[in-house]
Protein backbone atom coordinates (compact mmCIF):
# COMPACT_ATOMS: atom_id res chain seq x y z
CA UNK A 1 0.00 0.00 0.00
CA UNK A 2 2.39 2.37 1.33
CA UNK A 3 5.19 1.30 -1.56
CA UNK A 4 2.26 1.76 -4.49
CA UNK A 5 1.29 5.19 -2.66
CA UNK A 6 4.76 5.97 -3.16
CA UNK A 7 5.51 4.97 -7.01
CA UNK A 8 2.39 6.88 -7.35
CA UNK A 9 3.62 10.31 -6.21
CA UNK A 10 6.67 10.10 -8.22
CA UNK A 11 5.25 9.82 -10.89
CA UNK A 12 3.38 12.77 -10.31
CA UNK A 13 -0.01 11.67 -9.50
CA UNK A 14 -2.11 13.97 -7.47
CA UNK A 15 -2.49 12.86 -3.87
CA UNK A 16 -6.01 11.18 -4.01
CA UNK A 17 -4.42 8.12 -6.34
CA UNK A 18 -3.05 6.73 -2.84
CA UNK A 19 -6.35 6.10 -1.69
CA UNK A 20 -8.64 4.05 -2.37
CA UNK A 21 -9.43 2.44 -5.94
CA UNK A 22 -13.36 1.89 -6.02
CA UNK A 23 -15.54 3.70 -2.92
CA UNK A 24 -15.94 0.28 -1.71
CA UNK A 25 -12.32 0.14 -1.05
CA UNK A 26 -11.09 1.43 2.06
CA UNK A 27 -9.38 1.18 5.53
CA UNK A 28 -11.93 2.68 7.33
CA UNK A 29 -14.74 -0.23 6.56
CA UNK A 30 -12.75 -2.09 8.81
CA UNK A 31 -12.55 0.71 11.58
CA UNK A 32 -15.98 1.94 11.50
CA UNK A 33 -17.03 -1.81 12.03
CA UNK A 34 -14.94 -2.94 14.53
CA UNK A 35 -16.25 -1.03 17.34
CA UNK A 36 -19.80 -2.56 16.95
CA UNK A 37 -18.25 -6.30 16.42
CA UNK A 38 -15.91 -6.10 19.49
CA UNK A 39 -18.52 -4.84 21.91
CA UNK A 40 -20.84 -7.54 20.47
CA UNK A 41 -18.48 -10.10 21.00
CA UNK A 42 -17.56 -9.68 24.35
CA UNK A 43 -20.96 -8.14 25.67
CA UNK A 44 -23.66 -10.19 23.41
CA UNK A 45 -22.49 -13.12 21.86
CA UNK A 46 -19.84 -14.52 24.93
CA UNK A 47 -23.19 -13.94 27.76
CA UNK A 48 -24.88 -16.48 25.38
CA UNK A 49 -22.36 -19.14 25.40
CA UNK A 50 -21.80 -18.76 29.11
CA UNK A 51 -25.65 -18.62 28.94
CA UNK A 52 -25.83 -22.31 27.63
CA UNK A 53 -22.33 -23.04 29.84
CA UNK A 54 -23.69 -22.61 33.02
CA UNK A 55 -26.91 -24.34 32.07
CA UNK A 56 -24.09 -27.74 32.87
CA UNK A 57 -22.59 -26.22 35.73
CA UNK A 58 -23.16 -28.02 39.36
CA UNK A 59 -24.02 -25.99 42.48
CA UNK A 60 -22.65 -27.47 45.76
CA UNK A 61 -23.07 -25.63 49.27
CA UNK A 62 -24.20 -22.30 47.23
CA UNK A 63 -21.58 -22.04 44.99
CA UNK A 64 -21.44 -22.68 42.05
CA UNK A 65 -19.11 -25.03 40.02
CA UNK A 66 -17.75 -25.05 36.40
CA UNK A 67 -18.36 -28.48 35.25
CA UNK A 68 -20.66 -30.57 32.56
CA UNK A 69 -23.29 -32.35 33.95
CA UNK A 70 -27.16 -32.53 33.28
CA UNK A 71 -28.23 -32.04 37.09
CA UNK A 72 -30.00 -28.66 36.46
CA UNK A 73 -32.12 -29.75 33.75
CA UNK A 74 -32.63 -33.68 35.01
CA UNK A 75 -34.24 -31.32 38.31
CA UNK A 76 -36.47 -29.19 36.00
CA UNK A 77 -37.23 -31.89 34.05
CA UNK A 78 -38.31 -33.99 37.25
CA UNK A 79 -40.43 -30.41 38.08
CA UNK A 80 -42.42 -30.06 34.92
CA UNK A 81 -45.23 -30.97 36.23
CA UNK A 82 -45.33 -31.58 40.05
CA UNK A 83 -43.93 -28.94 43.07
CA UNK A 84 -42.43 -26.58 40.62
CA UNK A 85 -44.45 -27.27 37.88
CA UNK A 86 -41.98 -25.15 35.59
CA UNK A 87 -43.83 -27.01 32.39
CA UNK A 88 -47.45 -25.96 33.96
CA UNK A 89 -45.93 -22.39 33.91
CA UNK A 90 -43.96 -22.68 30.39
CA UNK A 91 -48.07 -23.72 29.34
CA UNK A 92 -49.42 -21.08 31.25
CA UNK A 93 -47.08 -18.33 29.54
CA UNK A 94 -47.87 -19.93 25.79
CA UNK A 95 -52.09 -19.19 26.48
CA UNK A 96 -51.42 -16.10 27.76
CA UNK A 97 -48.81 -15.07 25.26
CA UNK A 98 -50.84 -16.37 22.64
CA UNK A 99 -53.85 -14.92 23.43
CA UNK A 100 -52.43 -11.58 24.34
CA UNK A 101 -50.65 -11.16 20.56
CA UNK A 102 -54.10 -11.94 19.42
CA UNK A 103 -56.33 -9.37 21.13
CA UNK A 104 -53.24 -6.68 20.66
CA UNK A 105 -52.66 -7.31 16.98
CA UNK A 106 -56.44 -7.06 16.36
CA UNK A 107 -56.76 -3.59 18.47
CA UNK A 108 -53.65 -2.35 17.12
CA UNK A 109 -54.74 -3.16 13.53
CA UNK A 110 -58.29 -1.18 13.85
CA UNK A 111 -56.73 1.75 15.20
CA UNK A 112 -54.00 1.94 12.44
CA UNK A 113 -57.01 1.36 10.22
CA UNK A 114 -58.63 4.55 12.30
CA UNK A 115 -56.47 6.64 11.77
CA UNK A 116 -55.22 5.94 7.86
CA UNK A 117 -59.09 6.06 6.93
CA UNK A 118 -60.57 8.47 9.60
CA UNK A 119 -58.03 10.79 10.61
CA UNK A 120 -57.42 13.76 7.64
CA UNK A 121 -54.18 13.04 6.10
CA UNK A 122 -52.30 16.29 7.82
CA UNK A 123 -53.64 15.34 11.20
CA UNK A 124 -52.30 11.91 10.79
CA UNK A 125 -48.54 13.09 12.12
CA UNK A 126 -49.84 13.77 15.41
CA UNK A 127 -52.71 11.15 15.87
CA UNK A 128 -49.95 8.65 15.48
CA UNK A 129 -47.87 10.32 17.94
CA UNK A 130 -50.18 10.38 20.72
CA UNK A 131 -50.19 6.32 19.75
CA UNK A 132 -46.94 6.04 20.39
CA UNK A 133 -46.86 8.62 23.56
CA UNK A 134 -46.97 5.98 26.29
CA UNK A 135 -44.39 3.90 24.99
CA UNK A 136 -42.20 6.65 26.06
CA UNK A 137 -43.22 6.48 29.32
CA UNK A 138 -41.66 4.12 32.12
CA UNK A 139 -43.07 0.71 31.70
CA UNK A 140 -43.18 -0.30 35.46
CA UNK A 141 -44.71 2.71 36.54
CA UNK A 142 -47.73 2.24 34.07
CA UNK A 143 -48.18 -1.11 35.54
CA UNK A 144 -48.25 0.34 38.79
CA UNK A 145 -50.88 2.84 37.46
CA UNK A 146 -52.84 -0.03 36.30
CA UNK A 147 -52.63 -1.74 39.53
CA UNK A 148 -54.12 0.88 41.35
CA UNK A 149 -56.80 1.46 38.44
CA UNK A 150 -57.83 -2.29 38.67
CA UNK A 151 -57.30 -3.51 42.38
CA UNK A 152 -60.27 -4.12 44.66
CA UNK A 153 -60.62 -0.94 45.65
CA UNK A 154 -58.95 0.65 43.11
CA UNK A 155 -59.88 3.51 40.92
CA UNK A 156 -62.51 1.48 38.54
CA UNK A 157 -64.45 -0.11 41.38
CA UNK A 158 -64.33 2.94 43.37
CA UNK A 159 -65.94 4.49 40.27
CA UNK A 160 -68.41 2.13 39.46
CA UNK A 161 -69.05 2.39 43.86
CA UNK A 162 -69.22 6.37 42.99
CA UNK A 163 -72.70 5.92 40.70
CA UNK A 164 -74.13 2.82 42.30
CA UNK A 165 -73.26 0.27 40.21
CA UNK A 166 -71.57 -2.48 43.03
CA UNK A 167 -73.05 -5.33 41.27
CA UNK A 168 -70.23 -4.54 38.23
CA UNK A 169 -67.17 -4.91 40.32
CA UNK A 170 -64.09 -5.97 38.12
CA UNK A 171 -62.50 -8.82 40.24
CA UNK A 172 -59.55 -8.83 37.81
CA UNK A 173 -56.46 -7.86 39.52
CA UNK A 174 -54.36 -10.61 40.60
CA UNK A 175 -55.29 -13.11 37.57
CA UNK A 176 -53.54 -13.46 33.98
CA UNK A 177 -56.67 -11.12 32.40
CA UNK A 178 -55.27 -8.34 34.09
CA UNK A 179 -51.45 -9.52 32.76
CA UNK A 180 -52.93 -9.31 29.89
CA UNK A 181 -54.31 -5.96 30.00
CA UNK A 182 -50.77 -4.41 30.77
CA UNK A 183 -49.33 -6.41 28.18
CA UNK A 184 -51.76 -5.00 25.63
CA UNK A 185 -51.26 -1.72 26.74
CA UNK A 186 -47.20 -2.37 26.55
CA UNK A 187 -47.43 -3.33 22.90
CA UNK A 188 -50.14 -1.33 21.32
CA UNK A 189 -48.04 1.49 20.55
CA UNK A 190 -45.17 -0.63 18.87
CA UNK A 191 -48.10 -2.88 17.11
CA UNK A 192 -50.05 0.30 15.82
CA UNK A 193 -46.38 1.69 14.43
CA UNK A 194 -45.79 -1.08 12.28
CA UNK A 195 -49.31 -1.99 10.90
CA UNK A 196 -50.14 1.67 10.63
CA UNK A 197 -47.03 1.50 8.26
CA UNK A 198 -48.28 -1.41 6.34
CA UNK A 199 -51.90 0.18 5.88
CA UNK A 200 -50.54 3.24 4.95
CA UNK A 201 -48.60 1.68 1.86
CA UNK A 202 -51.58 0.45 0.60
CA UNK A 203 -52.28 1.77 -2.73
CA UNK A 204 -55.23 3.53 -2.52
CA UNK A 205 -56.60 3.61 -5.80
CA UNK A 206 -56.50 -0.20 -5.77
CA UNK A 207 -59.10 -0.36 -2.92
CA UNK A 208 -60.89 2.48 -5.20
CA UNK A 209 -60.77 0.48 -8.33
CA UNK A 210 -62.69 -2.86 -6.27
CA UNK A 211 -65.17 -0.41 -4.95
CA UNK A 212 -65.92 1.12 -8.90
CA UNK A 213 -66.42 -2.80 -9.94
CA UNK A 214 -69.05 -2.98 -7.22
CA UNK A 215 -67.78 -4.00 -4.43
CA UNK A 216 -69.24 -3.59 -0.95
CA UNK A 217 -66.82 -2.03 1.77
CA UNK A 218 -66.42 -5.42 3.57
CA UNK A 219 -65.28 -6.91 0.33
CA UNK A 220 -62.84 -4.26 -0.38
CA UNK A 221 -61.53 -4.60 3.34
CA UNK A 222 -61.84 -8.46 3.04
CA UNK A 223 -60.57 -8.93 -0.31
CA UNK A 224 -57.78 -6.29 -0.75
CA UNK A 225 -56.83 -4.41 2.41
CA UNK A 226 -56.73 -7.93 4.63
CA UNK A 227 -54.69 -9.70 2.40
CA UNK A 228 -52.52 -6.49 1.58
CA UNK A 229 -51.58 -6.11 5.73
CA UNK A 230 -51.07 -10.04 5.70
CA UNK A 231 -47.36 -9.35 6.38
CA UNK A 232 -47.55 -6.35 8.49
CA UNK A 233 -50.31 -8.52 10.37
CA UNK A 234 -47.97 -11.93 11.13
CA UNK A 235 -44.99 -9.47 12.12
CA UNK A 236 -46.85 -7.50 14.70
CA UNK A 237 -48.15 -10.95 15.92
CA UNK A 238 -44.99 -12.33 15.89
CA UNK A 239 -43.61 -9.39 18.08
CA UNK A 240 -46.19 -9.54 19.84
CA UNK A 241 -45.89 -13.07 20.99
CA UNK A 242 -41.96 -12.89 21.61
CA UNK A 243 -42.33 -9.70 23.84
CA UNK A 244 -45.21 -11.65 25.53
CA UNK A 245 -43.37 -14.68 26.40
CA UNK A 246 -40.35 -12.66 27.44
CA UNK A 247 -42.17 -10.40 29.95
CA UNK A 248 -41.95 -11.35 33.66
CA UNK A 249 -43.19 -7.63 34.59
CA UNK A 250 -46.76 -7.73 34.05
CA UNK A 251 -47.54 -11.25 35.36
CA UNK A 252 -45.47 -10.32 38.59
CA UNK A 253 -46.97 -7.25 39.37
CA UNK A 254 -50.66 -7.33 37.58
CA UNK A 255 -51.15 -11.32 37.51
CA UNK A 256 -49.89 -11.59 41.04
CA UNK A 257 -47.50 -14.51 40.66
CA UNK A 258 -49.52 -17.19 39.86
CA UNK A 259 -52.10 -15.53 38.95
CA UNK A 260 -55.51 -17.50 37.41
CA UNK A 261 -56.31 -18.19 33.74
CA UNK A 262 -58.81 -20.78 32.62
CA UNK A 263 -55.69 -23.27 32.93
CA UNK A 264 -55.66 -22.87 36.69
CA UNK A 265 -53.79 -20.79 38.99
CA UNK A 266 -50.21 -20.98 37.64
CA UNK A 267 -47.23 -17.95 36.85
CA UNK A 268 -46.05 -17.45 33.78
CA UNK A 269 -42.56 -19.06 32.93
CA UNK A 270 -40.60 -15.62 33.12
CA UNK A 271 -41.95 -14.28 36.21
CA UNK A 272 -41.25 -17.80 37.55
CA UNK A 273 -37.84 -17.73 36.37
CA UNK A 274 -37.49 -14.45 38.09
CA UNK A 275 -38.77 -15.54 41.57
CA UNK A 276 -37.20 -18.69 41.16
CA UNK A 277 -33.83 -16.98 40.68
CA UNK A 278 -34.82 -13.92 44.09
CA UNK A 279 -35.19 -16.71 45.54
CA UNK A 280 -32.69 -19.93 45.20
CA UNK A 281 -29.78 -17.69 43.32
CA UNK A 282 -29.03 -21.11 41.90
CA UNK A 283 -27.75 -19.43 38.66
CA UNK A 284 -26.59 -22.74 36.91
CA UNK A 285 -30.26 -23.67 37.12
CA UNK A 286 -31.95 -20.03 36.11
CA UNK A 287 -29.60 -20.04 33.46
CA UNK A 288 -30.83 -23.81 32.20
CA UNK A 289 -34.02 -22.00 32.76
CA UNK A 290 -33.44 -19.18 30.43
CA UNK A 291 -32.11 -22.03 27.85
CA UNK A 292 -35.52 -23.46 28.07
CA UNK A 293 -37.28 -20.89 27.24
CA UNK A 294 -35.01 -19.69 24.42
CA UNK A 295 -35.16 -23.34 22.88
CA UNK A 296 -38.64 -23.43 23.25
CA UNK A 297 -39.45 -19.91 21.53
CA UNK A 298 -37.00 -20.77 18.13
CA UNK A 299 -39.03 -24.30 18.65
CA UNK A 300 -42.46 -21.52 17.89
CA UNK A 301 -41.02 -19.47 15.64
CA UNK A 302 -39.93 -22.45 13.52
CA UNK A 303 -43.18 -24.17 13.60
CA UNK A 304 -44.90 -20.75 12.64
CA UNK A 305 -42.59 -20.28 9.55
CA UNK A 306 -43.29 -24.03 8.94
CA UNK A 307 -47.30 -23.96 9.14
CA UNK A 308 -46.97 -20.11 7.08
CA UNK A 309 -45.00 -21.60 4.53
CA UNK A 310 -47.37 -24.73 4.17
CA UNK A 311 -50.57 -22.69 3.87
CA UNK A 312 -48.89 -20.43 1.11
CA UNK A 313 -47.64 -23.37 -0.48
CA UNK A 314 -51.05 -24.57 -1.04
CA UNK A 315 -52.46 -21.41 -1.77
CA UNK A 316 -50.15 -20.78 -4.68
CA UNK A 317 -51.28 -24.54 -6.03
CA UNK B 1 -66.38 7.96 -2.20
CA UNK B 2 -69.38 7.20 -4.12
CA UNK B 3 -72.10 9.89 -4.49
CA UNK B 4 -75.16 9.86 -2.51
CA UNK B 5 -73.58 6.30 -0.40
CA UNK B 6 -73.80 7.22 3.67
CA UNK B 7 -70.40 6.00 5.04
CA UNK B 8 -70.73 5.28 8.60
CA UNK B 9 -67.09 4.23 8.91
CA UNK B 10 -65.09 7.41 9.57
CA UNK B 11 -67.34 8.40 12.18
CA UNK B 12 -67.35 4.93 14.07
CA UNK B 13 -63.72 4.90 13.82
CA UNK B 14 -63.05 8.29 15.29
CA UNK B 15 -65.39 7.09 18.23
CA UNK B 16 -63.55 3.83 18.28
CA UNK B 17 -59.88 5.98 18.47
CA UNK B 18 -60.83 8.38 20.89
CA UNK B 19 -61.85 5.25 23.44
CA UNK B 20 -58.46 3.80 22.49
CA UNK B 21 -56.44 7.23 23.76
CA UNK B 22 -58.53 6.85 26.54
CA UNK B 23 -57.22 3.07 27.27
CA UNK B 24 -53.83 4.07 26.11
CA UNK B 25 -53.78 7.46 28.67
CA UNK B 26 -55.57 6.17 31.33
CA UNK B 27 -52.49 5.04 33.18
CA UNK B 28 -50.41 7.89 32.67
CA UNK B 29 -52.86 10.66 33.58
CA UNK B 30 -54.25 8.84 36.69
CA UNK B 31 -50.92 8.69 37.73
CA UNK B 32 -50.17 12.13 37.81
CA UNK B 33 -53.67 13.10 39.12
CA UNK B 34 -53.02 11.11 42.34
CA UNK B 35 -49.45 12.60 43.01
CA UNK B 36 -51.32 15.73 43.82
CA UNK B 37 -54.19 13.86 45.91
CA UNK B 38 -54.24 13.50 49.46
CA UNK B 39 -55.64 9.72 48.82
CA UNK B 40 -53.51 7.00 50.18
CA UNK B 41 -54.84 4.64 47.70
CA UNK B 42 -56.12 6.15 44.60
CA UNK B 43 -59.38 5.96 44.15
CA UNK B 44 -62.69 7.73 44.49
CA UNK B 45 -63.67 10.26 46.18
CA UNK B 46 -60.80 12.42 45.68
CA UNK B 47 -59.83 13.85 49.41
CA UNK B 48 -58.37 16.91 48.20
CA UNK B 49 -54.83 18.71 46.44
CA UNK B 50 -51.68 18.19 48.62
CA UNK B 51 -47.76 17.82 47.65
CA UNK B 52 -47.22 15.71 50.77
CA UNK B 53 -45.88 12.33 48.16
CA UNK B 54 -43.30 14.90 46.94
CA UNK B 55 -42.17 15.55 50.22
CA UNK B 56 -41.94 12.21 51.37
CA UNK B 57 -40.55 11.04 48.15
CA UNK B 58 -37.58 13.56 49.08
CA UNK B 59 -37.37 12.23 52.59
CA UNK B 60 -37.80 8.29 51.66
CA UNK B 61 -34.40 7.86 50.85
CA UNK B 62 -33.88 5.24 48.00
CA UNK B 63 -36.32 6.58 44.93
CA UNK B 64 -34.12 10.36 44.30
CA UNK B 65 -30.70 8.57 44.63
CA UNK B 66 -31.81 5.67 41.87
CA UNK B 67 -32.83 8.40 39.63
CA UNK B 68 -29.48 9.93 40.09
CA UNK B 69 -28.24 6.62 38.90
CA UNK B 70 -30.07 6.15 36.16
CA UNK B 71 -29.60 10.14 35.13
CA UNK B 72 -25.69 8.74 35.10
CA UNK B 73 -26.15 4.88 33.27
CA UNK B 74 -28.82 6.20 30.58
CA UNK B 75 -26.87 8.90 28.83
CA UNK B 76 -23.63 7.42 29.33
CA UNK B 77 -25.07 3.70 27.57
CA UNK B 78 -26.98 6.42 25.06
CA UNK B 79 -23.45 8.41 23.92
CA UNK B 80 -21.57 5.02 23.61
CA UNK B 81 -23.94 3.00 21.84
CA UNK B 82 -24.75 6.23 19.68
CA UNK B 83 -21.14 6.78 18.83
CA UNK B 84 -21.04 3.07 17.69
CA UNK B 85 -24.00 2.64 16.34
CA UNK B 86 -22.70 5.71 13.82
CA UNK B 87 -19.75 4.20 13.16
CA UNK B 88 -21.69 1.05 12.61
CA UNK B 89 -24.19 2.90 10.04
CA UNK B 90 -21.90 5.02 7.80
CA UNK B 91 -20.10 1.75 7.21
CA UNK B 92 -23.31 -0.30 6.29
CA UNK B 93 -24.36 2.33 4.27
CA UNK B 94 -21.48 3.30 2.38
CA UNK B 95 -19.12 -0.02 2.01
CA UNK B 96 -20.66 -3.92 0.69
CA UNK B 97 -18.94 -6.95 2.09
CA UNK B 98 -19.72 -10.99 2.50
CA UNK B 99 -21.64 -11.11 5.54
CA UNK B 100 -23.38 -8.13 5.37
CA UNK B 101 -27.11 -9.57 5.92
CA UNK B 102 -25.84 -11.47 8.58
CA UNK B 103 -24.07 -9.07 10.29
CA UNK B 104 -27.06 -6.88 9.84
CA UNK B 105 -29.35 -9.65 11.48
CA UNK B 106 -26.62 -10.18 14.27
CA UNK B 107 -27.11 -6.58 15.39
CA UNK B 108 -30.75 -6.46 15.84
CA UNK B 109 -30.49 -9.66 17.73
CA UNK B 110 -30.51 -8.01 21.11
CA UNK B 111 -33.94 -6.12 20.59
CA UNK B 112 -35.41 -9.88 19.56
CA UNK B 113 -34.45 -11.56 22.12
CA UNK B 114 -36.50 -10.92 25.16
CA UNK B 115 -34.49 -9.00 27.84
CA UNK B 116 -34.91 -11.68 30.43
CA UNK B 117 -32.56 -14.32 28.89
CA UNK B 118 -30.03 -11.57 28.44
CA UNK B 119 -30.30 -10.37 32.24
CA UNK B 120 -29.39 -14.02 32.87
CA UNK B 121 -26.50 -14.32 30.22
CA UNK B 122 -25.08 -10.84 31.09
CA UNK B 123 -25.04 -11.79 35.04
CA UNK B 124 -23.72 -15.12 34.31
CA UNK B 125 -20.62 -13.87 32.12
CA UNK B 126 -20.62 -10.73 34.80
CA UNK B 127 -20.53 -12.60 37.82
CA UNK B 128 -17.48 -14.38 36.51
CA UNK B 129 -15.51 -11.67 36.08
CA UNK B 130 -16.50 -9.66 39.46
CA UNK B 131 -18.39 -7.08 37.40
CA UNK B 132 -21.85 -8.00 39.02
CA UNK B 133 -23.71 -5.57 41.02
CA UNK B 134 -22.20 -2.28 40.08
CA UNK B 135 -23.60 0.50 37.66
CA UNK B 136 -20.62 -0.30 35.46
CA UNK B 137 -22.37 -3.63 34.55
CA UNK B 138 -25.56 -1.92 33.68
CA UNK B 139 -24.25 0.49 31.25
CA UNK B 140 -21.94 -2.12 29.90
CA UNK B 141 -24.61 -4.13 29.26
CA UNK B 142 -27.19 -1.24 28.46
CA UNK B 143 -24.46 -0.10 25.13
CA UNK B 144 -25.60 -3.49 23.68
CA UNK B 145 -28.99 -2.95 23.77
CA UNK B 146 -29.19 0.46 22.72
CA UNK B 147 -27.15 0.54 19.97
CA UNK B 148 -29.25 -1.00 17.38
CA UNK B 149 -31.99 1.46 17.63
CA UNK B 150 -29.49 4.18 17.88
CA UNK B 151 -27.86 2.18 14.26
CA UNK B 152 -31.33 2.09 12.75
CA UNK B 153 -32.51 6.23 13.18
CA UNK B 154 -29.01 6.93 12.14
CA UNK B 155 -28.67 4.87 9.09
CA UNK B 156 -32.41 5.96 7.85
CA UNK B 157 -30.49 9.31 8.20
CA UNK B 158 -27.87 8.64 6.12
CA UNK B 159 -29.69 6.84 3.78
CA UNK B 160 -31.45 10.24 2.80
CA UNK B 161 -27.84 11.40 2.09
CA UNK B 162 -26.51 11.97 -1.63
CA UNK B 163 -23.17 9.96 -2.82
CA UNK B 164 -22.28 13.07 -4.75
CA UNK B 165 -21.65 15.26 -1.24
CA UNK B 166 -18.73 12.95 -0.25
CA UNK B 167 -17.44 12.40 -3.48
CA UNK B 168 -17.04 16.05 -4.43
CA UNK B 169 -15.44 15.98 -0.97
CA UNK B 170 -13.03 13.58 -2.03
CA UNK B 171 -12.26 15.22 -4.87
CA UNK B 172 -11.87 18.41 -3.34
CA UNK B 173 -8.47 16.60 -1.92
CA UNK B 174 -10.45 15.46 1.75
CA UNK B 175 -9.47 12.79 2.95
CA UNK B 176 -12.25 9.84 3.73
CA UNK B 177 -11.46 10.68 7.52
CA UNK B 178 -11.98 14.81 7.16
CA UNK B 179 -14.97 13.89 5.10
CA UNK B 180 -16.28 11.77 7.16
CA UNK B 181 -16.14 13.86 10.47
CA UNK B 182 -16.74 17.15 8.31
CA UNK B 183 -19.01 16.03 5.68
CA UNK B 184 -21.58 13.06 6.72
CA UNK B 185 -21.06 13.58 10.25
CA UNK B 186 -22.78 17.35 10.44
CA UNK B 187 -25.46 15.78 8.13
CA UNK B 188 -25.94 12.99 10.01
CA UNK B 189 -26.85 15.23 13.19
CA UNK B 190 -30.75 15.04 13.26
CA UNK B 191 -30.03 11.16 13.21
CA UNK B 192 -27.66 11.11 15.78
CA UNK B 193 -29.68 13.19 18.28
CA UNK B 194 -33.32 11.42 17.64
CA UNK B 195 -30.61 8.19 17.66
CA UNK B 196 -29.52 8.96 21.16
CA UNK B 197 -32.66 9.86 22.34
CA UNK B 198 -34.48 7.06 21.66
CA UNK B 199 -31.32 4.96 23.38
CA UNK B 200 -32.06 6.99 26.18
CA UNK B 201 -35.02 6.05 26.96
CA UNK B 202 -34.57 1.84 25.59
CA UNK B 203 -31.84 2.41 28.66
CA UNK B 204 -33.79 4.77 31.02
CA UNK B 205 -37.13 2.44 30.88
CA UNK B 206 -34.98 -1.08 31.36
CA UNK B 207 -35.85 -2.94 34.21
CA UNK B 208 -34.86 -6.79 33.90
CA UNK B 209 -31.61 -6.66 33.00
CA UNK B 210 -30.62 -4.48 35.25
CA UNK B 211 -32.52 -6.17 38.23
CA UNK B 212 -30.42 -9.16 37.41
CA UNK B 213 -27.02 -6.75 36.58
CA UNK B 214 -27.64 -4.64 39.78
CA UNK B 215 -26.52 -4.62 43.58
CA UNK B 216 -26.92 -2.11 45.73
CA UNK B 217 -26.86 0.65 42.77
CA UNK B 218 -30.22 -0.01 42.05
CA UNK B 219 -31.45 2.42 38.61
CA UNK B 220 -34.69 3.85 38.95
CA UNK B 221 -37.26 0.95 37.51
CA UNK B 222 -35.55 -1.53 39.74
CA UNK B 223 -35.86 0.60 42.64
CA UNK B 224 -39.48 1.05 41.99
CA UNK B 225 -40.33 -2.47 41.48
CA UNK B 226 -38.88 -3.21 44.22
CA UNK B 227 -40.79 -0.68 46.36
CA UNK B 228 -44.12 -1.81 44.28
CA UNK B 229 -43.59 -5.75 45.21
CA UNK B 230 -43.21 -4.86 48.94
CA UNK B 231 -46.38 -2.05 49.49
CA UNK B 232 -48.44 0.19 47.65
CA UNK B 233 -46.79 3.48 47.97
CA UNK B 234 -48.53 7.25 46.55
CA UNK B 235 -44.76 8.31 46.98
CA UNK B 236 -44.40 6.54 43.36
CA UNK B 237 -46.77 8.79 41.82
CA UNK B 238 -44.54 11.34 42.79
CA UNK B 239 -41.45 10.17 41.41
CA UNK B 240 -44.16 8.42 38.72
CA UNK B 241 -44.95 12.25 37.67
CA UNK B 242 -41.44 13.64 37.24
CA UNK B 243 -40.25 10.44 35.36
CA UNK B 244 -42.64 11.17 32.94
CA UNK B 245 -42.40 14.95 32.95
CA UNK B 246 -38.53 13.52 31.71
CA UNK B 247 -40.01 11.48 29.15
CA UNK B 248 -42.29 13.97 28.02
CA UNK B 249 -39.46 15.92 27.11
CA UNK B 250 -37.52 13.39 25.38
CA UNK B 251 -41.06 12.95 23.04
CA UNK B 252 -40.79 16.52 22.17
CA UNK B 253 -37.11 15.77 21.33
CA UNK B 254 -38.39 12.74 19.03
CA UNK B 255 -41.46 15.03 17.55
CA UNK B 256 -39.00 17.36 16.15
CA UNK B 257 -36.09 14.90 15.59
CA UNK B 258 -37.12 11.94 14.60
CA UNK B 259 -40.43 11.64 12.65
CA UNK B 260 -39.83 14.01 10.05
CA UNK B 261 -36.79 11.48 9.02
CA UNK B 262 -39.87 8.95 9.21
CA UNK B 263 -42.12 10.75 7.44
CA UNK B 264 -39.44 12.62 5.27
CA UNK B 265 -41.30 14.85 3.73
CA UNK B 266 -39.46 17.70 4.56
CA UNK B 267 -36.03 16.23 4.68
CA UNK B 268 -35.21 17.08 0.99
CA UNK B 269 -32.47 19.36 1.58
CA UNK B 270 -29.81 20.45 -0.22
Amino acid sequence: MTAAAAGDAAIGAPARARRMRTPNDSPLKILCLAPIVIWYAIFFGLPLVFLLWIGFWRVENYQSIPDVSLQNYQEIFQNWVVKSRYGLAMLQSFWVASTTAAIATVLSFLIALALVFAVPARRQRLALLFVIAPFWSSYVLRLYSWQTILSKNGVLNSMLKAVGLDDWRLEIIYTQIATRVGLVHFLTPVLVVILYVTVINIDRTLIEAARELGASRWQAFTRVILPLSRFGLITAASFALIMGLGDALSGALLGGGAGASVLGKYPLYSAMLMTDYASSTNLPRTSALATILVVAMVAMMALGVWVAERARRRVSE
Amino acid sequence: MIAGDRNPWPALGRVFLALSYVFLFLPLVLLVVFSFQANRFPGLPLQGWTLAWYEKMIDQGTLLPALGHSMLVSPAAATVGTIIGFFAAYALNRFDFPGKTVLLGIIALPILIPPLILGVAFLGLLARVHLNGTLFSIFLTHVVLVTAPALSVIQLRLSQMPRQIEEAAWDLGATELQTLMRVVLPFAVPGILGGWLLAFTFSFDEFIIAWFVSGFDQTLPVAIYSILVASMEPTLNAIGAIVFAISALVLIGIEVLLLPLLFRKDTEEA
